[in-house]
């Protein structure tokens, strides 16, 4: 059986496309919160242009935006391997999106809250960190979890540039079995990633609702009912 | 870092226009296509009949649980050798169709789940048959509630059109990368590719909020 006989390699792939995708996410999270931080800030010298960005990069398709990243930046004298390239370019992407759920999360928390923080002493980073975020939690996460899987299938994007990731092996595998045996596996080999990916995003997605259910946790305590926030801004992450 | 050369723009506009044209053409198949299948697979994913929801609903996941990249590979490179083959052209529809209409059965469901249960008590009791209360009644009231994320999934469906220039289809990104090939004009390109997207994006974009803001008027007939 093909796929048994060249395991390793497509493991080795697999292992790529895992590490590139945490890249992502992690750049993707910082990015996000910067720009959040910039939509939400009070200059609107400041506020306009990260704005600007944002929505110039939830329009743009993605493989253009990781397209342009690898191919417009060595002229601005910034080179970057295909495996940076692909990651700066996918976390960008991520954060543009990921900003929006951020900052319709912490807006959905009540001013009466942030209020009530001040009036305990919790200044600053404390009210944000301490009871801000954690009620904003059940609006942020449905939809960053969605955006962390994205994130993980956006990383095949790599193998456009050339990173050695899962579909990049996989290509590699048929090419190579395809010369040297004849009679194309493409249909077995692009299937089985397939299934690969999907139970990939499908752990992420069950990890993320045991995340969910964990920061619902209080809520269910206190009000003897789910006493979820609903979202103050429905958001649909539709690309990949 | 090279100025922009506007005279090369113009030159390569042509070319350009040419990809946006197969662009156009491909993401308006694929929305025509996933909006039918998406109004279809609501309705089954609906219907009661277990078998056909079950695979609805795995159809659904599947395609939002796996990259897209590797579902075009899968059609063009994989169904081939289990002898089926299409053009790139129909392979890039059929990728970009497949994507989108679990997108639309998800709107589209959401759609059919905000019509109340109230409503069909309500035509039951104005003597109305069960077809002309799907069709007069349900049919509109849903496809009003699923205008926003169908709208949404329309704009990301001629974004995702870009993806097709992996397998080469002549589309507007393929157009560009190609042209950086011989001319390493990259800035001028990408700038290019990148206000044409922003514009059709603009575009599709507010002739949704236009529609949205005809039907939210429920009765005016103007």
């Amino acid at each position: 059986m093909l796929l048994l006989e060249f395991q390793s390699f497509l493991l080795d792939g697999l292992l790529n496309t895992l590490f590139l995708s945490s890249v992502m996410i992690a750049g993707g999270t910082f990015f996000a919160v910067i720009f959040a931080v910039g939509l939400s800030a009070q200059t609107w010298w400041l506020r306009r242009p990260v704005y600007g960005l944002v929505e110039c990069l939830r329009d743009i398709p993605l493989m253009v935006t990781v397209l342009m990243v690898y191919f417009v930046l060595p002229h601005a004298g910034l080179s970057f391997n295909p495996f940076w390239s692909s990651a700066l370019s996918v976390s960008v992407w991520g954060g543009a999106n990921g900003a929006h759920i951020i900052r319709a999360g912490l807006l959905s928390v009540p001013s009466g809250q942030r209020e009530a923080a001040l009036s305990s002493g919790l200044r600053g980073w404390k009210g944000l960190f301490l009871v801000i975020v954690p009620q904003a939690m059940p609006v942020i996460l449905p939809p960053y979890v969605s955006l962390v899987t994205s994130l993980t299938q956006a990383s095949s994007l790599g193998a456009v540039l050339g990173v050695n990731e899962l579909l990049r092996s996989a290509q590699i595998l048929i090419e190579q079995t395809t010369i040297a045996r004849g009679g194309s596996p493409a249909y077995l080999v692009y299937g089985a990633i397939l299934v690969v990916y999907f139970a990939l995003c499908w752990s992420i997605s069950a990890l993320g609702a045991k995340l969910e259910r964990h920061f619902a946790k209080p809520y269910q305590r206190t009000n003897g009912k789910t006493g979820l926030a609903k979202p103050a801004v429905a958001l649909q992450i539709s690309t990949t | 870092m090279t100025a922009m050369d506007f005279a090369y723009i113009l030159e390569a506009l042509p070319d350009l226009m040419t990809g946006l044209k197969m662009t156009l053409i491909v993401s308006f198949l694929a929305i025509v296509l996933s909006c039918l299948i998406g109004l279809v697979g609501a309705v089954l994913r609906t219907s009661g009949i277990k078998p056909l929801q079950y695979a609805v609903t795995a159809y659904v996941e599947f395609i939002r649980g796996t990259p897209y990249l590797v579902q075009i590979f899968f059609i063009f490179y994989g169904l081939p050798s289990l002898g089926l083959r299409f053009s790139i052209f129909w392979s890039g529809v059929i990728a970009l169709t497949a994507w989108a209409s679990a997108f639309q059965i998800e709107n589209f469901r959401a759609g059919l789940a905000a019509v109340g249960r109230g409503m069909h008590d309500a035509s039951a009791s104005l003597g109305l048959k069960r077809w002309q209360h799907s069709i007069f009644i349900i049919l509109p009231l849903a496809t009003r509630a699923a205008l926003p994320s169908a709208m949404n999934t329309i704009v990301a469906t001629v974004k995702n059109s870009a993806y097709l220039q992996a397998i080469g289809l002549v589309e507007l990104t393929f157009v560009a990368v190609d042209r950086i090939a011989y001319d390493f004009r990259a800035i001028e390109m990408f700038a290019s590719i990148c206000v044409i997207y922003l514009i059709c994006v603009f575009t599709i974009s507010g002739f949704g909020y236009m529609v949205e803001r005809r039907l939210s008027r429920p009765f005016g007939g103007r």
